[in-house]
């Protein structure tokens, strides 16, 4: 079930780019998918193809695991797409057929919309193929460290986060064997109407829910005997180095800034 | 003054009703003391609810004394400065391998206390790769926890525990969800950390078989210690150890029973360290003369092919049942299994099993882990269908799109491992109803299956209208069980179902198991890794082994082929291992017996030798 999607997950090559500092990666992310929002012609378009690119390129991951992990959002990106497609409107009609017209600015908005998504989808989905979960929450927690000043428990939500992503896999099966053993007391989730179904995911739902409790307790009180006592005074075994890499990157990044914005002002 | 001086220490814990008012004070702990010295191997045993869990939390502090003290190298427990330190000297090992990991990667989990002691990056670097080598887990030190074994697991957590450095490790009941090859593994390396590194050991423990290498066992009992010793004394307690729901190691049992019925003398006994001790002596003072005992002993171990020739000319796999022959029972007919068919990482789990499964039989299905045991059990009730080959039930392809699979699911039930994770209804009896419920069967005589399922496990109907969550683990386990018996099926399939249970526990569950076979004539079908259990409650074995059948058989003939056992990473019980032995030197037993009873029974036959 869950097999067949990798978005989010890790993807664990050694490349130029999965040795990148996690905080390089973050604001290039942020930077790509921010600049996607204002592309409107089709030199930017370019631009963001050819820097997308390269930055798979770099990464080695394959190519056909990337559009798997496109796979399960593409019949929204196709619907979302459509809309734009029959419902915008302009002067030049293109196709008409009863109430169903494409005119040249929907065909327009409708591409636009199309590769914003995939560009968008495909460069942050690049961030977590690139970079173990753990290397992401201490980028992440590094990056608003300085919320800490005004009380935010950054810390705190990154272990959270590095915690969730730890037992996602723990779950997801302990979920496939309950499944497993109501299927075996009779239960046919396949059967019966949509409140039915909701119905028989009880029998799942609930054990597991307790068993994520269970596990929680036992999990704290693992932590507590290892010392565990907040941020304070923590140190890393792997701590966060900017090398000469990550100088490049920003030094791309800032490039790639400056040429979108000339661009979309320019044209 | 040792390591830990525990003195006279009184823990209680309320039982609140919904307003929060209490409604019952549990004495978990009642005036413990007890004195660890630096660099012994100390082992508490005991029942589940005999306190050994919260004595165990009282040494690092995560529980604190109601009254009496804890003083941990010099350290009051109940002083909070001195917390972090405590918890750094006296490092834990729990229960469960999945809930103690809080790193995604190996290294990273081990690295998370020495990261929480603030100990430099270089430092904690040469701790990982120090603690990885000690645990022998170097290979593994990229990957994800979630791919190891439970023993693989529960060596990181030792790791985890000893990059922190400490003078002292609890295991919590560390060994209690590993298989009998994972909990010797682990115990070896226990062992040798307390003997190489000087590491105080505290083994908390229900498995009498883990403390032979203790220095002292203490006994608990309903929060108190009732006795504590050498193990050869605690052994020696035998009544003791019954009242106290613990079981002996089987050998020990033999040994007793020999020495009660005069057939070893209690000197002789003392020189009895394993099977082999005990084999000779008995050999060398009731064995024929002496070539007669060496003609029996020519039993050299067998090469290779030796055990493959003589697996071909035996009939250890059954005659694969032609097409249909088989129109009563469950049968695999040429069965394979792939996981990810089409892909390139396409693995195949089973591979031409041909298997039939008759009313009435006690099947134990044994082999290592990552056999296929758990995929062959999900084919008999049709959760998994074969990629090739078929499975009949009553006669019938279960494949077949008009094929009643909820009529299969009601005649061959299914209890998975642990099925007490799958409890969910508000009381007891409606999770029990919720079987026979789904085969649309009214309410009432839902009810009345359902009485008559937790009649049959053994639970007192006054908690019928409890919670599933307020049971007891072997209560939990029974009323799971008993919701699949409520569908009263004609096949009982488990997936290790004891694992994790006290033996105590462990030994009612298999009894009910065997009543259930000769009393209704169910079938039970079982996946064990306790070879002791499955000589013992077994009629018939199936070892599996890369997916495929390789001894399919009854369990006599099974345990008579102990090299091909052994090379499979499964062992052969105690008394049968010694009833070979003496029959191969000419005493005169029955070697196929397989039961402690009869065993034991051929056993007195030496008395009249």
């Amino acid at each position: 079930m869950g097999k067949d999607i990798t978005i989010g997950q890790f993807y664990n090559v050694d490349s130029v780019i999965h040795r990148l500092d996690p905080r390089t990666k973050l604001v290039f992310t942020l930077v790509y998918v921010t600049t996607l929002f204002f592309a409107r012609n089709p030199y930017l378009y370019a631009a963001a193809f050819v820097t997308l690119a390269i930055y798979i390129g770099l990464s080695k991951v394959p190519l056909k695991f990337i559009f798997r992990g496109l796979r399960p959002l593409m019949l929204i990106i196709i619907f979302m797409v459509l809309v734009n497609l029959f419902t915008v409107p302009g002067a030049k009609i293109l196709f008409q057929w009863g109430f169903l017209r494409i005119t040249e600015a929907g065909l327009v908005s409708a591409v636009y919309l199309g590769l914003r998504l995939v560009f968008m989808l495909i460069g942050s989905s690049m961030m977590t193929y690139t970079t173990t979960p753990n290397a992401l929450t201490d980028g992440l927690e590094k990056m608003l460290g300085g919320l800490k000043k005004i009380k935010v428990p950054v810390h705190e939500f990154a272990m959270i986060m590095a915690i969730a992503l730890r037992f996602v896999p723990v779950l997801t099966e302990e979920m496939e064997r309950i499944r497993k053993a109501q299927t075996a007391r009779g239960v046919d989730f396949q059967e019966g109407n949509l409140f039915v179904r909701l119905k028989k995911l009880m029998p799942i739902l609930v054990p597991l829910f307790v068993s994520a409790i269970r596990r929680s307790n036992e999990l704290a009180l693992a932590m507590d005997a290892r010392c565990y006592h907040g941020g304070e005074g923590r140190t890393k075994m792997k701590p966060l180095r900017y090398k000469r890499a990550d100088g490049f990157a920003y030094i791309f990044v800032v490039f790639y800034l400056a040429f979108m914005i000339s661009m979309a002002v320019m044209l | 003054m040792g390591l830990i001086d525990i003195k006279n220490v009184t823990f209680e814990y309320f039982r609140r009703d919904e307003n929060g008012d209490v409604e019952e004070m549990i004495e978990a702990l009642r005036d413990i003391s007890l004195e660890v010295k630096e660099g012994e191997f100390i082992a508490i045993v005991g029942q589940n609810g005999s306190g050994k869990s919260t004595l165990a939390r009282q040494i690092n502090a995560l529980l604190l004394p109601g009254q009496g003290e804890v003083i941990v190298d010099g350290m009051d427990t109940r002083d909070e400065e001195w917390r972090l330190s405590i918890r750094q000297r006296a490092g834990m090992v729990f229960q469960n391998p999945d809930n103690q990991m809080v790193g995604n990667i190996v290294e990273e989990d081990i690295a998370f206390g020495p990261e929480n002691l603030g100990v430099s990056t270089e430092e904690i670097w040469n701790r990982v790769e120090e603690t990885l080598t000690a645990t022998d887990m170097e290979e593994y030190r990229t990957q994800s926890p979630n791919r190891l074994s439970g023993g693989q697991k529960q060596r990181v957590a030792i790791a985890g525990v000893l990059a922190m450095e400490p003078k002292c490790i609890i295991f919590d009941e560390a060994t209690a969800m590993l298989d009998p090859k994972g909990r010797e593994k682990m115990i070896k390396l226990v062992k040798t950390l307390q003997e190489e590194r000087g590491i105080t050991v505290i083994l908390i423990t229900h498995h009498m078989d883990e403390v032979l290498y203790a220095d002292k066992v203490f006994v608990m009992k309903q929060g108190e210690i009732m006795d504590s010793g050498a193990p050869e004394y605690i052994f020696s307690q035998r009544e003791l150890l019954e009242e106290c729901g613990l079981e002996m190691p089987p050998l020990y049992q033999y040994l007793y029973f020999l020495s009660g019925q005069e057939i070893i003398s209690m000197a002789e006994m003392k020189t009895v360290r394993a099977e082999k001790d005990l084999s000779r002596l008995l050999q060398e003072k009731y064995g024929k003369t002496a070539e007669k005992a060496a003609a029996g002993m020519k039993t050299a171990p067998l090469t290779d092919r030796e055990i493959a020739e003589k697996q071909a000319e035996s009939d250890m796999v059954r005659e694969t049942v032609g097409e249909h022959t088989l129109t009563k029972g469950i049968l695999l007919n040429h069965v394979s299994y792939s996981y990810n068919v089409g892909f390139a990482h396409e693995r195949k789990v089973l591979q031409d099993i041909s298997l039939g499964i008759d009313k009435g039989e006690f099947v134990a299905v044994i082999g290592h882990t990552g056999s296929g045991k758990s995929t062959l059990l999900q084919h008999l009730n049709g959760l998994y269908l074969p990629t090739e080959g078929n499975v009949y039930f009553n006669g019938r392809d279960i494949a077949e799109k008009d094929f009643p699979i909820k009529e299969l699911r009601q005649k061959a039930g299914m209890v998975f491992q642990y099925p007490e994770y799958q409890l969910f209804a508000e009381t007891v009896e409606q999770d029990v109803c919720f079987g026979p419920e789904n085969m649309d069967i009214p309410r009432v005589e839902a009810q009345k299956r359902a009485y008559e399922a937790l009649a049959a496990v053994g639970l007192p109907d006054d908690i019928y209208d409890a919670s599933p969550l307020q049971l007891s683990g072997g209560q939990k386990r029974r009323a799971a069980i008993a919701g699949v018996l409520a569908m009263r099926p004609e096949y009982l399939i488990l997936d290790e179902p004891t694992a994790g249970l006290d033996p105590v526990s462990a030994k009612e569950l298999l009894q009910m198991l065997k009543k259930l076979q000769t009393g209704q004539g169910m079938a039970i079908v079982m996946v064990s890794h306790d070879m002791e259990e499955v000589a013992e409650y077994a009629d018939r074995v199936v070892v599996l082994d890369q997916g495929k059948i390789c001894m399919d058989c009854t369990v006599s003939e099974a345990f008579g082929q102990a090299d091909l056992l052994e090379r499979l990473g499964l062992s052969v019980p105690v008394g049968i291992k010694l009833l070979k032995d003496l029959g191969g030197a000419g005493v005169s037993v029955d070697t196929n017996q397989c039961r402690m009873a009869d065993i034991c029974g051929e056993l007195m036959k030496l008395q009249e030798a």
